[in-house]
């Protein structure tokens, strides 16, 4: 009895959070990122951003995954790794988490639906704004040329949101 | 479930100024990342030093991801090779027989061109290729149309550089790292190419279209001189691209233009040959211009 509960890292009942708790969701928010190395090579843009999906999927999921101010050089990362101007995503998500507050704020009750609907919003504007932002850089595409990439993405969250829930569930240790 | 309603930072001070310098970090953040991104798009060589470094950083990883999904791939089709081999192996044979006839009309013909061409004196550089590489990964979630080549400036690869497969065009170096470099896409919008039609030769001009396929206009307006299943090739104007590379079939028609499909599909591609610039002062005036990415 004694024992288990002087062990580090027990198991059942005695078992703690990781060590590393508090940066898993900032980790997992840059392996998402890291997807971009991935050897795809694809005719259509239509992949959805790992980064974006997993972000968003800590955030609706717990306030306090990270100060917002983080997703600032998670954003710059991502802009790094994925190749897309360099700012884009930078000034993007923390705008997303300032938002986000403010829909907590004014969110009375919140239910799964709610959450993808939220998520469904933040990530067709982060496609947006990257289409609006290639228009500026000289590669002006019809807007139906991004429409399959909103889909695909909204689609995808749900994966994001039980990828994270389950990291979450062992990070805790619950 | 009822929301959480963001962190309350009670009757605490020290929590409620935490909450107000992390209010204020983001601002600061946000504004911080506009001004790089206003920065990036209206002078794009700003960052080129630290895009070069993530590149590099990712190259490594990803060529050997490569090499991993290029196995896998190749094990399935090298297996797929032995179903139905007699009938494989007799159609080849044909082939090889056929195309052995028209090769040695070519080489009769491209004879014949030399000779013409010592004839009229006109002198080209010798062009020798400066790097090959193999496409590693490419822009998969962004509205552009990027690829990442494993060379990079220590294989002698210099922005503005034009890039082809042995099946055709694939874009220009944009982005070079030491060991990697990133692509622009014939299929890109930004790429515009000046091209003809390998069949009459009217000049065409080849605009990306973001999914894949090239947008193809003649540089006259008036009569569509378009077929399907027609070549498209560059013409050397504008001093990028050499003349004579393939670029794209012509798979539909529209009313004043064409719609093609590149003929080197970078995902099918073993290799890609990194090539000097048709005429080199094309570089430098790209440089000075600042070309839009």
């Amino acid at each position: 009895m004694v024992r288990s509960a002087l062990a580090s890292r027990g198991t059942g009942l005695t078992r703690g959070p990781h060590r590393a708790s508090l940066s898993i969701p900032a980790i997992t928010v840059l392996l998402g990122s890291l997807t971009a190395v991935l050897p795809i090579v694809s005719l259509h843009g239509w992949w959805p951003d790992a980064g974006l999906l997993m972000l968003l999927a800590w955030r609706l999921l717990r306030a306090d995954a990270w100060a917002a101010w983080l997703a600032a050089p998670l954003g710059l990362m991502h802009d790094l790794l994925t190749g897309s101007p360099v700012g884009l995503s930078m000034a993007l998500w923390p705008m997303f988490m300032l938002a986000l507050d403010v829909a907590d704020r004014r969110t009375m009750w919140r239910d799964y639906w709610i959450e993808w609907l939220l998520a469904a919003l933040f990530l067709s504007l982060a496609e947006i704004a990257q289409w609006q932002v290639a228009m500026w850089d000289g590669a002006a595409v019809p807007f139906a040329t991004i429409a399959p990439a909103i889909l695909i993405a909204i689609f995808c969250f749900p994966l994001a949101a039980l990828l994270v829930a389950r990291i979450d569930h062992w990070r805790l240790g619950r | 479930m009822v929301a959480s309603a963001g962190p309350r930072p009670g009757w605490s001070r020290r929590a409620q100024y935490g909450l107000f310098f992390g209010f204020v970090a983001t601002v600061a953040a946000i504004v911080v990342g506009l001004f790089m991104l206003i920065l990036s798009l209206a002078a794009p060589s700003t960052f080129s030093a630290v895009r070069g470094i993530a590149l590099d950083a990712m190259a490594p990883a990803a060529g050997a991801l490569n090499e991993v999904s290029t196995t896998a791939t190749g094990l399935v089709s090298g297996a797929g090779n032995y179903w139905d081999a007699a009938r494989q192996n007799a159609e080849l044979k044909r082939q090889r027989s056929a195309m052995l006839r028209r090769m040695v009309e070519a080489k009769a013909i491209s004879l014949e061109n030399t000779e013409l061409k010592r004839a009229l004196a006109l002198r080209e550089r010798d062009r020798s290729t400066v790097a090959t590489g193999r496409v590693v990964g490419s822009s998969f979630s962004s509205p552009r149309r990027f690829a990442i080549l494993s060379v990079g400036t220590r294989d002698g690869v210099t922005v503005g550089m034009p890039v082809r497969a042995a099946d055709g065009l694939i874009g220009r170096v944009i982005e070079a790292g030491r060991f990697a470099s990133r692509v622009l896409l014939v299929s890109d919008r930004a790429n515009i190419v000046p091209a003809r039609l390998v069949r009459g030769g009217v000049p065409v001009i080849a605009t990306g279209r973001g999914d894949g396929t090239v947008d193809v206009r003649p540089l006259e307006v008036g009569r569509n001189p378009f077929r399907r299943g027609d070549i498209i090739v560059t013409s050397g104007t504008g001093g990028l691209y050499p003349p004579l590379w393939p670029i794209a079939r012509i798979v539909r028609l529209d009313d004043d233009g064409a719609i093609a499909l590149p003929l080197a599909d970078p995902g099918q591609i073993s290799f890609a040959l990194v090539e000097p610039p048709f005429e080199p002062e094309a570089i430098a005036e790209a440089a000075r211009s600042e070309e839009p990415r």
